[in-house]
């Protein structure tokens, strides 16, 4: 999966080998289920279409609260990935600054206390 | 309205330091637009810290706006931004059906009254809810608000016939 970003969704990508799931910049798209449909079907379906090391990489800039209702979906995924025995690594960055971004990240580490889960701040 | 009131609109609008008003249908487009001049007149006038957070407070309150006027065709909503001693007030103002109310207050309530720490706590949980009847943000996004703003957020609610109220929140960074 290869989602180019545009001024108000995402940059998604999922690849096989590294199995790493990268989703980075602003969400607020018009219509956040056809959006985020495919993605989260996507990542429900790794329990039966990968194995091993998933490494998820996350960048937010701006979010909107019904995209955060969709990255909760997607985060059930990986923690589904994660009780099927495969080892999920989350690294959440923000912004330097974005005190905005740290506390979201700090509240899904909160939701899904399971997950190897780290929040970090990057230039 | 004739020219005389235009001048006391707009003696109005300067008094009061309106730096953004609109009254009418809200779209999406119209929020990215307005989405837009608001974040060219944050990046000249403010630090990125608090342009954030009044961006993020503007987007969800037109967002709560845009929601509504799906529901009713007719419905006109309001966007406000004001200026005061360096300090943003955003208001949207919607109408909506009295018996739906009740469960607006009760959350308002519950937050008007609620400490930073408490409102995180409700936000987290709201995170976890599944439910969506209430919107596609299903109630984050007042939480989202009440989270940015700087002081506690204020509301008001007026009556506008038997069936309909207007309700108005305004939230300051």
């Amino acid at each position: 999966m290869n989602i180019a970003a545009t001024d108000r969704t995402p940059a998604i990508t999922l690849s096989q080998s590294p199995l790493k799931l990268s989703i980075s910049g602003e969400s607020f798209p018009e219509d956040v289920s056809a959006f985020y449909g495919e993605v989260i079907a996507a990542i429900n379906q790794l329990t039966t279409t990968a194995k091993g090391k998933l490494e998820v990489e996350m960048a937010m800039v701006y979010i909107n609260s019904s995209s955060i209702k969709a990255m909760y979906r997607i985060f059930e995924g990986l923690d589904a990935y994660r009780q099927a025995g495969n080892e999920v690594q989350v690294t959440w960055i923000a912004e330097a600054d974005d005190d905005i971004m740290q506390e979201l990240g700090e509240d899904f580490k909160d939701r899904f206390q399971s997950l190897n889960f780290s929040v970090e701040q990057h230039d | 309205m004739d020219l005389s009131q235009a001048i006391l609109l707009r003696n109005s609008l300067r008094h009061n330091n309106v730096i953004m008003a609109y009254n009418g249908t809200v779209t999406d487009d119209l929020m990215v637009t307005l989405a837009d001049l608001l974040k060219e007149r944050l990046v000249a006038n403010d630090e990125v810290k608090r342009s954030k957070l009044i961006f993020a407070v503007f987007m969800e309150g037109v967002q709560n706006l845009i929601w509504h006027g799906k529901e009713h065709a007719e419905n006109m909503g309001m966007i406000l931004i004001t200026e005061h001693e360096k300090e943003i007030t955003i208001m949207c103002g919607n109408r909506i059906e009295k018996d739906k109310t009740q469960g607006l207050k009760d959350r308002l309530t519950q937050i008007e009254g609620a400490d930073k720490e408490t409102i995180r706590q409700l936000y987290r949980d709201g995170m976890s809810n599944a439910s969506e009847h209430e919107g596609p943000g299903s109630g984050l996004g007042l939480l989202e608000i009440a989270r940015r703003a700087t002081h506690p957020i204020s509301y008001a609610f007026v009556d506008v016939d038997d069936h309909s109220v207007e309700f108005i929140l305004a939230a300051t960074i």
